[in-house]
């Protein structure tokens, strides 16, 4: 598949993603109870399928919600502030909130969002992130919940994309340069 | 659904909660199983593989809350190139029967015009919601238009529509799991289950309304 040939190298395998993904799942059942409840926020669209498969693997009583954000440009990348499409359909107030995310990068969004939901009063805030990349890091965000740490390549795959592509490799993957440097 | 509701929900889900620790006591039984649902995802990927292999520019439109987890496992096992985007959807009768009306609570985020369109929808219930996205994405001149849905209850069907890729066809049951919820519950069971008849009649006396595939009143 032509898809594929884009990767230089499968960075994280399908067996290795699934078998962090369910010991991610045992941690978080570890962390709340069913009284909890918690309600679990995607952050659109790249955290999508990881949420799928990482809430069929609680097994305590959750729920789940989405985000959508856009990107003002310079001014997101400097800031972190970014637009709100779609917000909570719930209130948080009082819940127990984990925000799911696919990457975590400068963190400077991911800084705005906990920002923007704290101000709504929630019992707890935390944070999962499948990849995270600390060498990119701009602003210190706590993560409760890691996947991988990953060093900083144009990963690909699981909902990752570059220019709306490759989001569905069911592993993560490394772009090969020619890909994106043509591209751009 | 009210705390009250809530209440009512878990007093018949902690009947059973000590026979079976793996299935919530307010699933009456196992429908469709993962397997069952994995192998039928990969079917339905081969078949949309097959019929856009030629075909440049594919973009999935999932349905949200309902569809994340069919979108997820069938995005995976499309060998086609695609994108991805998501519409939210409401209904302005919250609580009460559905008479079809939809309000569009966001948008896709790409235009689809001169786009091959593929809806990616979790259940067609009256046909209402489904009818409506057709309709609106029609609208917007896509090079084709065509919807993949998980399940499909006929009996309920109140509007035609055309269904070009389907999961399966289920008797007029209240299902949860996979995406489906019961007032934002069992939404990620990873089956789909049936809900006991006493859980969501008790529900209903309380406003919670019919099968709907989102939390918020939208009917399938």
């Amino acid at each position: 598949m032509g898809l594929r040939d884009d990767v230089a190298k499968v960075l994280i395998s399908e067996d290795v993603l699934q078998a962090r993904v369910a010991e991610l799942g045992q941690a978080i059942n570890a962390t709340y109870t069913d009284d909890d409840r918690p309600l679990l926020v995607c952050v659109l669209k790249g955290a999508f399928m990881f949420l799928a498969d990482l809430t069929r693997r609680l097994g305590m009583r959750h729920e789940v919600d989405f985000m959508e954000i856009s990107s003002y440009g310079a001014a997101t990348r400097s800031s972190g502030v970014v637009r709100i499409l779609l917000d909570l359909e719930q209130n948080i107030e009082g819940r127990h909130v984990l925000i799911v995310e696919d990457i975590i990068d400068s963190g400077r969004t991911l800084d705005y969002i906990t920002r923007n939901l704290r101000t709504r009063n929630p019992a707890s805030l935390r944070v999962c992130t499948l990849l995270s990349k600390p060498s990119r890091r701009e602003i210190d965000v706590p993560l409760d919940f890691v996947g991988f740490e990953v060093p900083d390549e144009f990963v690909v795959g699981y909902g990752l994309d570059f220019a709306e592509v490759y989001r569905n490799l069911p592993f993560i993957g490394v772009l090969k340069e020619e890909v994106y440097v043509n591209e751009q | 659904m009210n705390n009250e509701q809530l209440q009512m929900a878990d007093e018949v889900v902690e009947e059973q909660m000590t026979n079976d620790v793996q299935i919530p006591g307010a699933i009456e039984r196992v429908l469709l199983d993962e397997g069952m649902i994995a192998a039928r995802v990969r079917e339905l990927a081969a078949q949309i593989s097959a019929d856009y292999a030629d075909v440049e520019d594919l973009v999935l439109i999932g349905v949200l809350k309902g569809a994340f987890v069919f979108l997820a496992d069938l995005a995976r096992r499309l060998a086609v190139p695609h994108h991805v985007d998501f519409i939210a959807l409401s209904s302005y009768n919250r609580g009460a029967v559905s008479i079809g009306a939809v309000r569009l609570i966001m948008d896709t985020r790409a235009s689809v015009t001169g786009r091959h369109v593929l809806i990616v929808e979790d259940i067609v219930d009256t046909g209402y919601t489904l009818n409506y996205l057709l309709s609106t994405f029609h609208a917007r001149q896509p090079a084709s238009l065509r919807a993949c849905v998980l399940l499909s209850k006929p009996e309920r069907r109140q509007v035609e529509v055309p269904v070009d890729y389907l999961g399966f066809e289920i008797p007029d049951v209240w299902v949860v799991g996979y995406g489906l919820d019961y007032a934002d519950r069992f939404r990620t069971l990873p089956y789909i289950g049936v809900l006991k008849r006493k859980v969501y009649e008790q529900g209903s006396r309380r406003g919670v309304g019919e099968q709907r595939s989102r939390g918020d009143g939208t009917a399938g």
